[in-house]
């Protein structure tokens, strides 16, 4: 579609009324990633795999080094308590509980000694299940030792400590739930910044290559700008050296592409103009001839009326790529005029086609528009739908929100979804449908969109239920009404 | 549409066109409409034409060699207010606008049909006066009488032409009502609806340039925005 068309709010609701027009289908293939996609996974993998072998460095030390401060300090703290238990036990009179309970303890440790094959323990809740067998055994054969144990109650250390009778030993269970709780907090917070790192590399990805892509997103809106028709759309070809080359080159072709299009303009331009004068003549010769027409034999009469037909036809031709070459050339005037909508659509239709014109609600509405380029836009789709799209059906004028809408709708066979993008480009012509098989549809059509495009409205095409075409014509209603 | 057919004497119309097939059928399309048709091939051989003889409507074509369309009409201009209908061959805003400037009163696109060229012939023609115009209008300094064709300014007779003269009595017609430039074209032009809105304005430029004291400050003829021209009440 044209440049200068503008998206109506709410028109698509006029546009396509629930049940009236097939919804337009949208096909979406997958694409590749494309190379702003790999660069910025690429970053985002990198980021994941740093930051997991970090997370799992500061892992091993600190938790490492924590774990063996703690056990390091009970296990001299036990040393000490063995220490004095051997004492307490050289001293006669002192029963072992009495010996336990003198003994500097810990908060939540629990102390429990063997001595000549009985248990004495600090607390009810722990006995000596609690201690690792192979722990045991190794204190009892006279090896010092320690085991972190999870218990119900939490994470716990046992130490033991041989005394020096044979088969006595001094076990102590401390625990370990705040450094546990130091251990959790660090674990999490790793796995944290080890999930946050991807992320941040995806961020600072977008973020570093967007400079980086920024020239080939000029190139990129260059050449679309250029497809829709705006050929003066060239590449600043400093800034950039990596760019200059592919400025250039674009510039180049861009320049070439513009030049032939305005020579083509020119061309049409002026073939057209030059048969403007051969048409005048024979357009009032017919006029001349019209007058003597009743001395006419009848046959001489049908001569005249075929003739007359084919001039017209001829002229509308000439009118029509004059306009085209005019837009091309970018000497198109727009003559506004507030007007009454229904009875400019009146008038582009012609009289035996008057009964298909529908006004629906809010059809009384004034437009800002060229009325000149409205009819004629109006009347090139009446044209089109009764030259090749199987004959009008109806002309419905309505309005909502602010927008109005003219909707010439037909009986043919319809625009194929593939064909409705470009069937209101200068040359298009319908594929096996046979609409635009005809001479000077192409031009009808494209010209309709210009019209329509330079009055600030748009065009589109739908389906209507049952079969045939629905061109809408869209336009902004005119506020203050007069 | 108020149109009078030309009882007795036949209308005379100058046709300058350098083309001679479209001079001679275009001659012989008004000859057939009732017009008296006068030829010229060139500008000079029209302006040569005017200074020996007048012209009810003089179509003049833009294209012309030498002189061009534009100049022979700011000539014409000098001399006469003579209804002058140019022929252009685009509808380019540059050419209509220039043809305005210059003085036309009407243009028509080539190619054009005959019958539509005899209407607007006819249309300017017309007898700018209709029933219910009152015979005498005062407006600010002016002193219109539509029925004797005069308007005086502070007394003294504006020329004013044809075109320029009708537009000004549909305004004095009705004193402060706002005629829209849609009615106007059909009024004083004869156009039934696509009419171009410029031709209005181009002549209520000219209008002002002869019966204002200050044509950028109108305060005879007022612009009324979006909406037409009003006379001041």
């Amino acid at each position: 579609m044209t440049t200068a068309s503008r998206t109506a709010p709410g028109v698509g609701a006029i546009r396509e009324p629930p049940g009236s027009a097939s919804v337009r289908r949208v096909r979406r293939s997958l694409t590749p990633l494309g190379l702003r996609g790999r660069v910025t996974l690429a970053l985002a993998v990198v980021a994941l795999v740093l930051s997991a072998l970090v997370g799992g460095a500061v892992w091993i030390s600190v938790s490492g080094f924590l774990i063996s401060k703690r056990t390091q300090a009970l296990v001299a703290q036990t040393g000490a308590n063995t220490e004095q238990v051997r004492r307490g036990l050289s001293s006669p009179g002192v029963s072992a509980p009495q010996l336990l309970a003198q003994l500097p303890r810990e908060i939540g440790s629990t102390s429990l000694l063997l001595v000549d094959d009985t248990w004495t323990t600090t607390s009810l809740q722990v006995n000596r299940d609690v201690l690792p067998a192979g722990l045991r055994s190794a204190v009892l054969a006279g090896q010092p030792a320690h085991q972190r144990i999870r218990t119900d109650q939490g994470p716990r250390l046992v130490v033991g400590l041989p005394l020096a009778e044979k088969g006595s030993a001094y076990f102590e269970i401390f625990a370990l739930d705040e450094l546990d709780q130091t251990l959790r907090t660090l674990s999490t917070t790793l796995w944290v910044v080890m999930l946050a790192a991807p992320l941040g590399g995806l961020v600072l990805g977008r973020w570093a290559l967007r400079p980086a892509f920024r020239p080939l997103d000029r190139v990129a809106a260059a050449a679309s700008a250029f497809a829709a028709g705006d050929l003066t759309a060239r590449l600043d070809p400093r800034g950039d050296p990596g760019l200059v080359a592919i400025a250039n080159s674009f510039n180049a072709t861009a320049e070439k592409l513009e030049g032939r299009v305005r020579r083509d303009a020119k061309f049409a331009a002026d073939v057209s103009h030059e048969l403007r004068s051969p048409l005048t003549t024979m357009v009032t010769a017919l006029d001349v001839f019209e007058a003597s027409r009743a001395r006419l034999a009848a046959d001489g009469r049908e001569a005249l009326d075929l003739l007359r037909a084919e001039v017209r036809r001829f002229e509308h031709l000439v009118e029509d790529l004059l306009e085209i070459s005019r837009a091309d050339a970018g000497s198109a005037d727009v003559v506004l005029d507030v007007v009454a909508l229904p009875e400019l659509v009146r008038l582009a239709v012609p009289a035996r086609l008057q009964d298909r014109v529908v006004l629906a609600p809010g059809a009384e509405v004034w437009v800002e528009v060229d009325k000149r380029r409205l009819e004629r836009a109006i009347s090139n789709l009446v044209d089109n739908a009764e030259r090749h799209g199987g004959g009008l059906t109806a002309v419905v004028v309505r309005s909502r929100d602010g927008w109005a809408e003219v909707a010439v709708e037909d009986r043919g066979p319809g625009i194929d979804d593939s064909e409705r993008e470009r069937i209101f480009d200068r040359f298009a012509r319908g594929r096996g449908t046979g609409r635009g098989s005809g001479a000077g549809a192409g031009l009808g059509l494209s010209l309709v969109a210009r019209h329509v495009a330079l009055l600030g409205g748009e065009v589109s095409v739908t389906d209507v239920d049952g079969g045939g075409a629905r061109f809408a014509v869209t336009l902004p209603t005119y506020r203050d009404e007069p | 549409m108020r149109v009078c057919k030309t009882p007795g004497v036949p209308r005379s119309v100058l046709v300058v066109e350098d083309d001679l097939r479209i001079r001679r059928i275009v001659s012989l399309a008004l000859t057939s409409e009732g017009f008296r048709v006068t030829e010229a091939e060139t500008g000079e051989e029209c302006l040569a034409l005017l200074t020996a003889r007048s012209f009810d409507v003089i179509l003049l074509d833009v294209m012309l060699p030498g002189r061009d369309g534009f100049d022979v009409c700011r000539s014409i201009r000098h001399q006469s207010g003579a209804p002058i209908i140019m022929v252009t061959a685009r509808t380019d805003s540059h050419d209509v606008v220039a043809g305005l400037e210059a003085g036309a009163d009407d243009y028509v696109t080539k190619p054009f049909v005959a019958k539509e060229l005899s209407a607007r012939i006819r249309a300017l023609l017309r007898r700018a006066s209709g029933s219910g115009v009152p015979d005498r209008v005062q407006a600010g300094n002016l002193e219109i009488s539509p029925q004797n064709g005069v308007v005086l300014r502070d007394g003294a007779p504006v020329p004013l032409t044809r075109t320029e003269f009708g537009l000004l009595c549909e305004l004095a017609a009705t004193p402060g009502r706002v005629l829209s430039r849609e009615l106007l074209l059909e009024r004083v032009w004869g156009y039934d609806y696509f009419g171009d809105s410029r031709i209005v304005d181009a002549h209520i430029r000219r209008l002002r340039t002869k019966v204002e004291d200050d044509p950028a400050h109108p305060r005879v003829v007022l612009t009324v925005r979006g909406m037409g021209y009003q006379l001041q009440p």
